[in-house]
């Protein structure tokens, strides 16, 4: 079995995808695999091909997953690039079938490949939604607002796009701890995302001890508002999971490691 | 009097009003403005009783002069009393945004001097934060009983909800707790809001009524449906001639009260301004009077279809004032019973189910012990076991674990292929509840006799845990050598 492997970024599983069914046309779509790298142990019998990112493939996989199935089918296989895991196969089982009967696929649940990937997309949908909700900007010299996040997928750039909508005309930066990648928004530009050297990243990390008035009475709003009477704290940790609360300011107290 | 001490007195006193929703309505940002709308609502953080905290809940004011009995803001009570600024709430509104931590303001307010000025007020805060702040976030407003028809329509174009707590079902009841507040000024305005909502729809081009879940068109049998015979039937001829929405809204918009603060932010576009988009809803007390959940379930059923209510809300009684009409305090507060009601109620707008086939005159209340849908399933075993490769999308939704995102993949994915337990589970159903109702491609899961009382045994058992922790999690607890002993964590 030949198993091609590419780099986890989009452009590169894209031209993965392009490369592996251009190599099934002469050999057959059972006798390959598609895997993200790095490849942990490699095994015996298998040829190892490493495919490297090509932006005008790419394009092409995209513009025919969103021409000849659907732009829902394009959503399904790009939360499917953000998600932590690998799901590349999938991915591919999953394009195979969708190529062959079109726009229907995503109805398709008895599919095991389609299954799967309505999985993901929704574990990667609700990722986004949750930092949507739980996303807290501090604000720096009344004028930046920073906030930092560590989602397990990589939805940095899905969430900030909410913001953009949401704050068009203020200063802020969503910044990806564990990636340490930072999306940038300023008023009438259009908004980036930067892989943050160390320098900078220290220096951003700082921005999580900063505490000013409005911090204060967020804290005593969120102490009151809950009915002693009704207390519940199971519900409420069903409902906030505790690791999701490391950034979140109510939850904060005294300093922050470095 | 420190901001801080302020908000912890109207936020203490707002906890007690239940909706804190910012659902049902989408609307995007705008360049200089602050703010958007997601139609699904988001919450930003939940709070030690696990509600969700999604708006900033305050009241205007906790200074009140009526004396309803069950208000922790009666007037008869010892308590602190504060009073925001019209900028104070703002300021708060937009840092706090900014910050993400709400979704936007809800505001309420005890009546201070009479209910016209309190009203006029609260309106003025609201038209200072759109107009000056430029705040384009989700606004809840809530509307003050008795307040004159002209303000509550100003405060309709600036909010995105409006509601108006009818808190007591029963007119005794309410003659009894609320002696300033009556059955007519809580509906006549609740009545004008829906026709003004109505008439604002039917302006711009859309249906009269509320938009509600999709399936509902699939759903002959439910409260929402509507022929179209009745759609035309259901608007008031006469009424749209008397409320021509251009003409309404700018004498809304034109009063003294927003006129204020038009030259400040001018481009606001008060004209494109939706009349209350996100719909009227409304709270009722539970467990203060001797009504019964069958009564109560009624009245929302009434007020969906005659008012076209988005939303009803219950709010499980706590004891905060002693009197002789009242539970004393300390009785815990009726929380399965509120669970139950919001199952209940969740059956009338998703599922197609009607009051009357839940509990009649007859059995008035809810089992404790079963859910309101498996417990309809239990004493309807005629219409069981359901095949799910052919039945119709009405009779999948009426099986207990299936909820209508997974009827929906259970119709789309059995056109392409056979169902299996396994593809069933994935999808989302919940076999440990369905799997006795259901047959799929002609087999049952297990060997399971369709009798009532095996099954509610089994269902009885399956939620005994769930219904323990919704009644006794406040109230019975582990002990902690922390918390019972006082030793420090070193």
């Amino acid at each position: 079995m030949t198993v091609f492997t590419c780099d986890s970024n989009i452009e590169s599983i894209f031209t993965c995808i392009y490369d592996a069914w251009v190599w099934a046309l002469q050999y057959g779509h059972e006798n390959l695999r598609l895997e993200r790298e790095p490849i942990l142990q490699n095994s015996l019998f298998d040829t190892y091909v490493h495919v490297e990112p090509d932006r005008e493939k790419a394009e092409k996989v995209a513009r025919s997953i969103r021409n000849k199935i659907s732009f829902q089918a394009y959503i399904h296989i790009f939360y499917g690039c953000l998600y932590a895991e690998d799901v590349l196969d999938s991915m591919y089982q999953y394009l195979r079938i969708g190529f062959r009967v079109g726009k229907n696929i995503e109805h398709m649940l008895t599919e095991p490949a389609v299954m799967r990937m309505m999985e993901v997309r929704r574990k990667v949908g609700n990722e986004i939604h949750y930092f949507r909700e739980f996303v807290r900007f501090q604000c720096i010299d009344e004028k930046v607002l920073v906030s930092h996040i560590e989602p397990k997928n990589n939805v940095l750039y899905e969430v900030a796009r909410h913001f953009s909508d949401r704050m068009p005309s203020e200063y802020w930066i969503l910044v990806d701890d564990r990636r340490k990648i930072a999306v940038v928004h300023e008023p009438k530009e259009e908004m980036y995302i930067q892989q943050l050297e160390e320098e900078q990243y220290k220096k951003l990390r700082q921005t999580e001890k900063v505490q000013d008035e409005f911090t204060e009475l967020w804290k005593i709003f969120f102490d009151t508002i809950g009915i002693k009477e009704r207390e519940n704290r199971t519900c409420q940790r069903n409902l906030f999971p505790i690791w999701m609360r490391k950034h979140v300011t109510e939850f904060m107290e005294g300093k922050i490691d470095e | 009097m420190s901001i801080q001490d302020k908000l912890k007195i109207l936020a203490d006193a707002a906890k007690y009003d239940v909706a804190c929703t910012s659902s049902g309505v989408d609307r995007k940002g705008k360049e200089g403005f602050l703010g958007n709308a997601e139609s699904c609502g988001i919450c930003h953080s939940f709070a030690s009783d696990g509600r969700c905290v999604s708006l900033l809940k305050i009241l205007m004011t906790n200074h009140c002069i009526y004396d309803c009995k069950y208000c922790c803001n009666r007037v008869s009570k010892d308590t602190p009393r504060a009073t925001f600024t019209p900028e104070e709430i703002c300021e708060l509104v937009v840092s706090f945004y900014k910050r993400n931590y709400i979704e936007g303001l809800f505001l309420s307010s005890g009546v201070v001097k009479n209910p016209a000025y309190t009203m006029e007020k609260m309106c003025e805060t609201l038209a200072l934060l759109r107009y000056k702040y430029r705040f384009n976030g989700y606004i809840h407003v809530k509307s003050i009983p008795g307040a004159p028809e002209e303000l509550l329509a100003t405060a309709g174009y600036l909010a995105d909800r409006i509601s108006i707590n009818m808190e007591l079902c029963q007119k005794e009841s309410l003659e009894k707790l609320a002696p300033n507040k009556s059955v007519k000024t809580i509906m006549e305005p609740m009545k004008m809001v829906s026709d003004t909502i109505a008439v604002h729809r039917l302006a711009i081009g859309k249906d009269a009524r509320m938009e509600r879940s999709q399936g509902n068109q699939y759903l002959p049998q439910s409260i929402f449906f509507q022929s179209e015979k009745d759609k035309i039937a259901s608007v008031d001829k006469k009424l749209l001639i008397n409320m021509l929405p251009q003409e309404k809204k700018r004498n809304a918009l034109n009063s003294s009260v927003v006129d204020k603060f038009l030259p400040l932010g001018g481009t606001y576009p008060a004209k494109n301004r939706a009349f209350a988009p996100a719909g009227q809803s409304t709270q009722m007390i539970v467990g203060a009077t001797p009504e019964t959940d069958y009564h109560l379930l009624q009245t929302t059923q009434e007020l969906y279809r005659r008012f076209d209510l988005k939303r009803v809300f219950y709010s499980a009684y706590i004891p905060i004032n002693e009197d002789k009409d009242l539970p004393d305090i300390g009785t815990a507060p009726p929380l399965l019973r509120e669970h139950r009601l919001y199952q209940a109620d969740w059956l009338l707008r998703f599922y197609g189910f009607h009051a009357q086939e839940l509990l009649s005159e007859e059995r008035p209340n809810f089992n404790e012990k079963l859910d309101p849908k498996c417990d309809w399933a239990v004493r309807h075993l005629e219409e069981f076991p359901v095949e799910v490769q052919t039945a119709s999308y009405d009779k999948i939704l009426r099986i207990p674990g299936v909820g209508p995102k997974s009827a929906r993949r259970i119709m789309q994915a059995r056109r392409y292929g056979k169902l299996d337990f396994s593809a069933l589970k994935k999808m989302g159903v919940v076999l440990k509840r369905a799997h006795y109702f259901i047959t799929c491609n002609g087999k049952m899961m297990y060997h399971t006799p369709i009798e009532e009382t095996y099954i509610t045994h089994q269902l009885e058992d399956t939620g005994r845990k769930e219904n323990w922790q919704i009644q006794h999690e406040n109230t019975v607890r582990q002990m902690s050598l922390f918390t019972d002993f006082h030793l420090q964590q070193s």
